[in-house]
């Protein structure tokens, strides 16, 4: 026998019916590593920390990050980057600037091997990291020195991401339409249900039995 | 989806004097100032195994909170219902990620956690075992279970652990959207034929006994839940939230003629209080310990749904991969 | 323009999103992993949106309003192809016919962007980019899994197999096909199967799929003109089971 249920889907499932032995523990990985992703709400302003996803590559990252945090906000673009390529700086006070604690010095002169390294500020705990800049570097300290000197004098700043630029997978130019009809999708959004006409007309034919 | 009712019991954690005093001191003295926690600094024990089990108990309810609503997605009526349907279970779906995603990065993984889920090692939130009859009870736990939830994330949003904070406020933008949704399938119902009124009547009774208990039995104040607190990790009493609840759904509940299945429920113009029938705590347990209408095909079709999808995960392993706990 | 194969075009294609998005939605809270089961439930939503915007077309033509035609037909009245009425069986046939389905959806959009006939031109330009990430979605998938474990692709090969007579079913000719061709409406069937056939086998040749020899099977045709499987009845009344409680309600 299996499982009536009122949902026809379940019914479907053929569920067996009565006790089952508790689940094995799902493997390690079975959920697959993370992957960071940060979007672009509009043109022309940065890339902004969204969440994470699990998935197996940085390809399925995108395809589970476009619809996970772009379906119900505009968006323009999306960055994806494995969790493992982040660093991360130690977290300072709301009030304060962590570069000040970061004493690397840059290099005076710049080696041949610089690649680009893209930085991330958190203005204030609780919110989101926003990226700040691109710096040319050798390696992630050098980086943060770098970006201390680019972006760092404008504090508060409590943490700071850097990754290489290589590292992170970018939605492409001509893959916007993804999202052009994003602010169209009004059935999902609170102002397209409207009731007060109802409500009111409703009121107004019930007054005397609707008295509590 | 979420409510209050089974985080608080008593956990069996040690009070927090072996913590390290200074440490203590510095992290009180943070969320005194109001900052908020992030995963990588220092936290108490308590704080930590408290905030892993009530974001886990939430991201459960959402995943199983898609199964109510679920039961009625290859049936709502019309485009625009079907549509939105669809788009409020996905929510669910999409809010289990989040909170899934905010409890890792305290140190618990989500193979864990689905784990505990499934093997009833770690609860969810009550409602969600009890059925969903007829398309008037998908509408009414659209709204009201919703509105309850939002009452109760609202509050949570401006507790002290940065990622549970940013994943509620996320959320409850996501949830205007199921609360305006609910409200006008219920006003369409209410206002509707005969048959429609009577639909969503018969499922508002059905509904209203878990919806009064949707908060939790009245918190009993322990130092614990005083410790707690102060960490703004429990940021508003049970009751407090069923009155901030009873205040603002039972007038849009009436004004459309409906009967709330309680005769004593009105409200105190005195104490400024509603009074209501005590909710059936007895049944609160014995629904939350698995006998429940519906708790063996919620847990079944949850375990089924992992094991239909466990080839597609073991296929796409990357057994080089190494597992980094979520960022923030 | 004879407006009756306009109609026909647009029947078939808003009956096959129409359907597929209600198959797919039922994979919601079930999908194999929680980020897919939002994409795919993403995916299913666009379908019926898409189905809902050809819909209005045909009402702007006459026909009745969308929930009337989507909600109270019956299945010899459906132009979908038997394809998309199929049950879901197990992700592996899912994600194949999705694959299948979407690789000519979008070469249907393309071509309608183009279209002769003004209305469907403006649907298909705007709503062209979602349909191009469901082609992303269904190809990186069929990339990943068709070149993993040997698990997998048995099952995805299994699939295809099964789902290729149904997908050559998609292409089956309307009685207006050298009308639509003529008036420069799109290229006709024939020409999206040629075009899908190049997509999906440059797709299929990175994995370790096989394409069969498409010669050797025999198309399931008939969906295009109302002949259905059995499936398809039985889905159409779960559909409408809370709308025919009263269809002149307002739900």
């Amino acid at each position: 026998m299996s499982l009536k249920s009122l949902d026809p889907r379940v019914t479907r499932l053929n569920l067996p019916e009565g006790e089952v032995p508790a689940m094995e523990p799902k493997p390690e990985l079975d959920q697959f590593e993370t992957y960071e992703a940060f979007h672009q709400k509009k043109e022309g302003t940065a890339h902004t920390y969204v969440g994470p996803v699990h998935a197996p590559n940085e390809d399925v990252a995108f395809l589970f990050a476009k619809e996970q945090y772009s379906r119900r906000f505009p968006c323009v673009g999306l960055w994806i980057v494995r969790t493992e390529n982040i660093q991360v700086t130690p977290y300072v006070g709301d009030q304060e600037n962590v570069y000040d604690i970061i004493t690397i010095e840059a290099p005076t002169e710049r080696s041949e091997q610089a690649e680009p390294y893209e930085i991330f500020h958190l203005k204030k705990r609780g919110k989101a990291h926003a990226h700040a800049g691109r710096v040319m570097a050798t390696s992630y300290p050098e980086a943060l020195a770098e970006a201390k000197n680019a972006f760092g004098e404008k504090g508060p700043i409590v943490n700071v991401w850097v990754v290489k630029s290589k590292d992170i997978l970018q939605s492409a130019e001509e893959d916007k339409d993804m999202w052009t009809t994003i602010p169209e999708k009004k059935y999902r959004e609170a102002i397209a249900y409207k009731v007060m006409d109802k409500i009111t007309k409703y009121k107004e034919e019930n007054k005397p039995t609707t008295a509590q | 989806m979420y409510g209050g009712g089974n985080v608080f019991e008593a956990t069996k954690f040690d009070d927090v004097q072996v913590e390290d005093p200074v440490k203590l001191a510095e992290f009180e003295a943070r969320i005194a100032r109001g900052e908020k926690i992030e995963p990588t600094d220092w936290m108490p024990e308590l704080y930590r195994k408290q905030l892993i089990r009530m974001i886990e108990q939430h991201a459960h309810s959402e995943i199983i909170g898609a199964l109510p609503e679920g039961t009625w997605i290859t049936r709502a009526p019309g485009f625009r219902r079907k549509m939105a349907q669809m788009a409020k279970v996905q929510d669910e779906v999409g809010h289990a990620q989040l909170l899934y995603s905010a409890a890792e990065t305290l140190g618990k993984s989500r193979e864990q956690m689905l784990t505990d889920l499934i093997n009833g090692k770690s609860k969810y939130s009550n409602v969600f075992n009890y059925p969903a009859f007829t398309w008037a009870d998908s509408n009414i736990i659209s709204w009201l279970i919703d509105a309850g939830a939002i009452v109760n994330q609202m509050a949570n949003a401006k507790g002290s652990y940065g990622p549970y904070s940013r994943a509620l406020e996320r959320i409850c933008a996501e949830e205007a959207f199921h609360l305006k949704y609910g409200h006008d399938a219920v006003v369409h119902m209410a206002t509707g034929t005969p048959k429609q009124r009577e639909m969503i009547q018969a499922a508002l009774n059905r509904w209203w006994p878990p919806i009064m208990t949707f908060f939790g039995p009245s918190d009993k104040m322990s130092t614990h839940t005083e410790t707690l607190m102060r960490w703004k990790v429990k940021m508003a009493s049970n009751d407090e939230c069923r009155q901030q609840f009873l205040d603002m759904y039972v007038p849009k509940i009436w004004e459309l003629g409906l009967t709330v299945p309680d005769p004593k429920l009105k409200k105190n113009m005195e104490t400024g209080q509603w009074e209501y029938t005590e909710p059936d705590w007895d049944e609160f347990k014995r629904v939350i310990n698995g006998d429940g209408p519906c708790n063996a095909e919620r847990l079944a079709v949850r375990r089924t749904a992992e094991e239909r999808g466990a080839w597609v995960r073991r296929a796409l392993l990357n057994p080089k991969a190494k597992y980094v706990k979520p960022l923030a | 323009m004879n407006e009756q194969a306009i109609k026909d075009l647009l029947y078939k294609l808003a009956d096959d999103q129409l359907i597929l998005g209600h198959r797919n939605s039922e994979w919601t809270g079930f999908g194999p992993i929680l980020e897919e089961d939002i994409a795919f439930s993403s995916m299913a939503q666009d379908k019926i949106g898409h189905s809902l915007a050809f819909y209005t077309l045909l009402q702007e033509l006459g026909e009745a309003d969308p929930d009337t035609v989507a909600f109270t037909r019956n299945a010899n009245q459906f132009h979908n192809s038997q394809l998309v009425e199929l049950p879901n069986g197990e992700y592996d046939f899912s994600l194949i016919r999705h694959f299948l389905y979407d690789n000519a959806e979008i070469i249907r959009f393309e071509m309608l962007a183009q279209s002769s006939y003004e209305p469907i031109t403006k649907v298909a330009t705007k709503l062209k980019g979602e349909v191009k990430y469901h082609v992303l979605h269904a190809n990186t998938w069929i990339k990943n899994l068709g070149t993993s474990t040997e698990e997998a692709i048995l099952r995805l090969q299994s699939s295809l197999n099964e789902a290729l007579p149904y997908a050559l079913g998609m292409f089956e000719k309307s009685k207006y096909e050298q009308e639509l061709i003529d008036a420069g409406v799109y290229a006709g069937e024939e020409a999206v199967k040629v075009e899908w056939l190049n997509r999906i086998t440059a797709v299929i040749e990175k994995t370790d799929l096989k394409l069969p020899d498409l010669a050797t099977i025999e198309p399931k045709f008939g969906g295009r003109y109302g002949e259905h499987t059995e499936h398809l009845q039985p889905l159409l009344d779960e559909m409408a089971e809370v709308f025919k409680i009263d269809p002149t309600a307002e739900w």
